[in-house]
């Protein structure tokens, strides 16, 4: 695709196969900016609510204080690890690779994540899943996170699982808020 | 009260900025790619941390070799909607893919 094309588009997501669905309650809106060299390409599209425009929806809740210092129950990383193995295993064991399929097993896999993680009901964190499946045709790749947060309430879990068709990663990262 | 959007968009510039300054020229390389994902995120980390806002960040990189294999990646959040939010930047050139997804969390 030669940049002038991608000039013109202006709200249109580019599709190939390294795709990025967001997840299913929030949509994408794509902004399009054309790389600065020849070769490179990019795009972003941010998180947008629903469709919703209304200013309520962005006001700011004020919370009362509540004096306090840190989180009474820490974030069980074990557990969640478990609960990654379990759910990527069980979902993903026989599987083989196929594009719309694994579009909404990804976005699947992300929801009951995050609901596992919700019913350990660990007060005042907030919770981000991420979770990839790619397919395994001998092509190398490389993800990596880094986080700028509290180290001492913050955290993460992640899990990897691979059969021969296909990988899958989950990630939850678990941010005290504070 | 932010104007949240403009905040997605300065921070999706940020990385598309880090992105093309690590790897813009590069062929992917398997022994190099570990150090540049490790630079493409601690830039666009140290950048967002000097724009000077009051959020916690999670910076996530994935950089692929072109082989068309197909990858499919999906977030699901529980937070605050009203003050929290995410982006993904998508990039690539004729050996590689790079996706980067930022979510900022308001403290």
């Amino acid at each position: 695709m030669s940049d002038q094309q991608l000039k013109h588009k202006s709200h249109r997501r580019e599709k190939r196969t390294g795709k990025v669905p967001s997840e299913a309650s929030h949509g994408a809106r794509g902004k399009e900016t054309t790389g600065r060299t020849k070769d490179s390409v990019s795009t972003a599209s941010y998180m947008d609510d629903l469709g919703h425009h209304d200013d309520n929806a962005r006001l700011v809740v004020t919370i009362d204080n509540t004096y306090q210092l840190g989180p009474y129950k820490c974030f069980p990383v074990p557990a969640v690890t478990d609960i990654l193995k379990d759910v990527l295993t069980s979902y993903l064991q026989e599987e083989k690779y196929e594009s719309e399929w694994s579009q909404k097993m990804t976005k699947t896999i992300c929801e009951v994540i995050r609901a596992r993680v919700k019913d350990l009901m660990i007060p005042r964190y907030k919770i981000v899943v991420l979770v990839h499946i790619g397919q395994l045709t001998g092509q190398s790749m490389q993800i990596s996170s880094r986080c700028l947060w509290d180290a001492s309430n913050d955290t993460f879990a992640s899990y990897s699982f691979k059969n021969s068709y296909l990988f899958g990663v989950a990630t939850v990262f678990a941010v005290y808020f504070e | 009260m932010d104007d949240y959007q403009t905040e997605e968009e300065e921070s999706a510039f940020v990385v598309e900025e880090s992105v093309e300054a690590t790897i813009g020229r590069n062929t992917y390389q398997h022994n190099r790619v570990n150090q540049w994902s490790t630079s493409v995120v601690e830039q666009c980390l140290g950048q967002l941390g000097k724009l000077g806002k009051p959020f916690k960040y999670i910076v996530n990189c994935i950089i692929m070799q072109k082989n068309g294999a197909g990858l499919q990646t999906a977030s699901a959040c529980f937070w605050d909607n009203s003050t929290d939010g995410s982006c993904a930047v998508r990039w690539e050139n004729k050996s590689m893919y790079c996706i980067v997804n930022v979510f900022g969390l308001a403290i």
